[in-house]
Parts: C-alpha cells; sequence; structure tokens
C-alpha cells in the first residue's frame, strides 16, 4: 500500500479537543481472524471531566479474544499516561502503543494487571474507506475502515499464547461528539473469508434509534483484493434480525457492570441476514452469531443507565455475484450490536 | 494490615460526593431514610443518609435491612464471577429485612454501582480492597 493510511487515519482528538472538548470520543478498532480465534483490541480517547471539573482525555484500552468463550480486559488509565506524537500518528497509552504506519498498523498491549501482553503488525491489503459526519442520537462520528489487513505477532492472555501469521484481520478508526446513551443503536460486522486467497472481504453498518424501530442508514461495502467491488447504499439494502440468540454474554467488561446489566437475557439475534442489489450485483450474507461479550459503558443520558456494546463471533456464508464474479464463501463474521 | 471494607466505603462514598456529585444524590436517594447494616467477615458496619452518605463503624442499632457477607464474596461479585442473585441463593450474600427495605437496599446499591463505574477513583479502591484477606 502507499502512504494513504499515514495521511488520512491521524489521529484526531488533539486537533478536535482543543476546539470543543464536551462529548467527543474516538477509538482504533481491531479484529483479527484466525481459523477458531478473535481478538478484538480497542484503543479509545474519551472527553471527561476531570475531578476538578475540567475537561481531560480519558484513555482505555480494550484486549477481548474468543477462544472457547470471550475473555479478556478494559482498562481505564489516568491522562497522564496518554502520550499522542507530534506526527499525530502514535497514542501510547501506559505501556501500549498504537503505531499508524504507512502501510499499516503496530499494536503493542501491555496490560500486566490483567496477563495480556502482545505485538501486533496489521499490514493493509485493501484500501480505506471515509463515512464522514454520520448522525448519531445528537452528535455526529466519523469513521474510516480497512476492510482486510495481514495480521502478524503474538498476543499471551493468562497463559494461552496465540501466534499470528499471515492472518486475516480489519480496522476501523472512529471520532466525533455524541452521547453514549443517546437516542442511537448500531450494528457494525466484518466478514472475512477463512483463508487468505479468498479475495472478497465485507463490511456492514447499519445506524438506528435507540429501540431499532428505524434504521436510519445503512450500507454493505465489499472489496475485491484491494479495491472496492460494490457499495451498496441504504435503499439497496435490506436486513433481518430473526430470533434470539439463546445463550448468556461469555464475559462483561468491566466486570462490576454485571452487577447493574443482570445475567442472562440477550438481545442478540439467532442471525442476521443482508440482501443487496444494485445494478446488476447480487450479494446475500448471513451472520449466525455463536457467542458474545458485552462491553458496558454508563449512559452519558441517564445516570441510572448503561450502554452495551455486544461484541459477537460467528460464521458467515456469503453468495452473490459482483461484476459477473461469483462470490461463494463461508468466513467469520465479528459484528458488534449496541442496542441502546 | 488490610484496610477494613468500612473504611474503604467511606473513602468510596467521600470520593462519590466529589467527582460525581449528581449520580451521589440518587444513591442518597435511594437510600432515603433506611439504614443499612453490614457484616463482612464479622466487621461490623452501618451505612445511612440523610444529608449525606455516613458509614458508621459498629452495630447499627436500628437497622432496617442487614447483609451478611464476606471479603471475597464482594470481590466475586464485582469480578463477575457470580452473579447477585447466584450470591444470595449460594449464601455467600446474605439479606434479612422486609420486602419494603431489601428491595430499597438493592436499588441503593445498584445506584452506587451506577455512581461508581463513573468515578475515577473508584479502580483503585477495588484494588484495595483486593489487598485484604481473602
Amino acid at each position: 500500500m502507499t502512504a494513504v493510511l499515514a495521511r488520512s487515519d491521524f489521529i484526531r482528538a488533539p486537533l478536535l479537543v482543543a476546539a470543543r472538548p464536551a462529548g467527543f470520543k474516538e477509538w482504533y478498532h481491531f479484529v483479527v481472524h484466525r481459523p477458531g480465534w478473535r481478538l478484538l483490541v480497542n484503543f479509545s480517547l474519551t472527553s471527561e471531566a476531570s475531578r476538578a471539573g475540567s475537561p481531560q482525555l480519558t484513555p482505555r484500552v480494550i484486549v477481548i479474544a474468543h477462544d472457547q468463550q470471550w475473555t479478556g480486559a478494559i482498562e481505564r488509565f489516568d491522562d497522564s499516561e496518554l502520550d499522542v506524537s507530534a506526527d499525530l500518528g502514535v497514542m501510547t497509552v501506559g505501556g501500549n502503543r498504537m503505531t499508524v504506519r504507512p502501510d499499516g498498523y503496530r499494536v503493542v498491549i501491555d496490560l500486566p494487571g490483567h496477563d495480556v501482553r502482545g505485538e501486533l503488525d496489521l499490514t493493509s491489503v485493501s484500501r480505506p474507506f471515509a463515512v464522514n459526519n454520520q448522525p448519531v442520537g445528537d452528535g455526529r462520528v466519523s469513521w474510516l475502515f480497512v476492510p482486510r489487513l495481514r495480521a502478524d505477532g503474538w498476543l499471551r492472555i493468562g497463559r494461552q499464547e496465540i501466534r499470528l501469521e499471515g492472518n486475516v484481520a480489519y480496522h476501523d478508526h472512529n471520532w466525533g461528539r455524541f452521547s453514549w446513551g443517546g437516542d442511537f443503536g448500531w450494528t457494525w460486522g466484518t466478514i472475512l473469508p477463512s483463508g487468505p486467497d479468498d479475495p472478497w472481504s465485507l463490511v456492514f453498518q447499519q445506524m438506528t434509534d435507540r429501540r431499532r424501530l428505524r434504521c436510519l442508514y445503512q450500507a454493505l461495502w465489499v472489496w475485491r483484493h484491494d479495491e472496492p467491488a460494490a457499495i451498496f447504499p441504504p435503499a439497496a439494502v435490506q436486513t433481518g434480525f430473526r430470533g434470539m440468540l439463546g445463550r448468556a454474554a461469555d464475559c462483561t467488561l468491566p466486570p462490576p457492570m454485571r452487577l447493574v446489566l443482570g445475567g442472562e437475557a440477550s438481545d442478540v439475534p439467532e442471525r442476521i441476514e443482508i440482501a443487496a442489489t444494485r445494478a446488476g450485483d447480487v450479494v446475500h450474507a448471513e451472520f449466525r452469531p455463536q457467542s458474545y461479550a458485552r462491553l458496558a459503558r454508563p449512559s452519558e443520558v441517564h445516570l441510572d443507565r448503561s450502554v452495551v456494546l455486544c461484541e459477537t463471533n460467528g460464521t458467515a456464508r456469503v453468495t452473490g455475484t459482483i461484476n459477473g464474479e461469483n462470490i461463494d464463501f463461508v468466513g467469520a463474521g465479528v459484528f458488534e450490536l449496541l442496542n441502546g | 494490615m488490610a484496610e477494613h471494607v468500612s473504611s474503604l466505603l467511606r473513602r468510596s462514598v467521600g470520593h462519590l460526593e466529589d467527582e460525581v456529585p449528581d449520580s451521589y444524590r440518587l444513591v442518597l436517594e435511594a437510600l432515603g431514610p433506611l439504614v443499612v447494616e453490614v457484616d463482612v467477615d464479622g466487621e461490623l458496619f452501618a451505612l445511612r443518609g440523610g444529608r449525606r452518605l455516613e458509614v458508621a463503624d459498629g452495630p447499627a442499632g436500628v437497622a432496617g435491612a442487614r447483609i451478611t457477607t464476606s471479603r471475597a464474596a464482594i470481590l466475586d461479585l464485582l469480578d463477575a464471577k457470580v452473579a447477585l442473585d447466584e450470591a444470595v441463593q449460594a449464601g455467600t450474600v446474605g439479606v434479612q429485612g422486609s420486602l419494603d427495605d431489601v428491595l430499597r437496599a438493592h436499588d441503593t446499591l445498584l445506584a452506587y454501582v451506577h455512581a461508581a463505574v463513573r468515578a475515577p477513583s473508584q479502580p483503585g479502591l477495588l484494588e484495595a480492597l483486593r489487598t485484604g484477606p481473602p
């Protein structure tokens, strides 16, 4: 790849928070697919009031992995442990570091309190795409995604060490001003083939109101090798959420939030069907969730509510035709569901 | 020597008052006139409201609800190893009182957790809780 990433995927917070800190959020999100194993890493910055009442950027690092079930950690750091390089390409949070390189990302994870360490080199093998100023409740969010990267490196969680060598990965970077707990929900999905040789990569997004009664935006992006093959806008996409996954979350992070969230009920569907048709191109994707982790955040709208992001892994079957080429593969999916 | 749980709770509610005053007020409202007596591994203290949340060492005198538990059971709950209903059913958390008072104590617990997860000081206090005897 070229230096597109270094030019477009730089850290926004130092520029945007100085102008208007209220409600600002930014996060770098990575999903790595290895056969039988998934990894999710998230570096985030949130503008919050300090103890003295002045705004500060609170950094958090989330690492969760799925082997037989999801497990992992979320750690909140003091703003004094945050450093952003002058070129806006390196975010250091305690011993953790995310570096935007011309051809991808280097992620160093060091959460000794949770016995989680790792080093990941994520090399872009597809062109990034940006979506600007999407409404989320009363705010807006912009995001950039890289549908497919090559992942190399290692991760150790407790006694388990996982080696990555040429595995497939997904990345998105989000920034904007909005309030957790506002009138919005979303479903965000990455689907990648099991093997690196299959050329197709899919990214799905649906934005709704908090009760999921109104779809505000949805799109399906399909990449072939490193280029966009088809972009299906809202009117070209139909999405169905069928049934309910009959199992409790594998884990809740941060763990104390289980006290307020309770335990058993799930609003993760049994399957998600996405049908997209446009100008002779047709894609059907069916994602079947297997298990999920709950990432909980305090609502910024209601002091007695929480916002839950369900990180769901599963298998995805994709069929269709784009530009006369057939798509037919069974791959891995990770979908994030935020249901208000 | 490990810091007493009553001391940690006293420091915790003090931080909530400073760091998240609106959430702190919701805890006060949830508790109302109820006095909760807590027994953690034999350490006895009471939580009462009014104008401020107060944690007093020793028995409560007249308590509307009484909670009996252990430091280990509290950590299991905070680490999400067990759910609250599971802990009550297993007997690692015991609750006594009238239904109204038990429900009020439960609402207060939820309000306290909602406040604590919004306050930056609380992870440090959780670590202090871990340094005690299991």
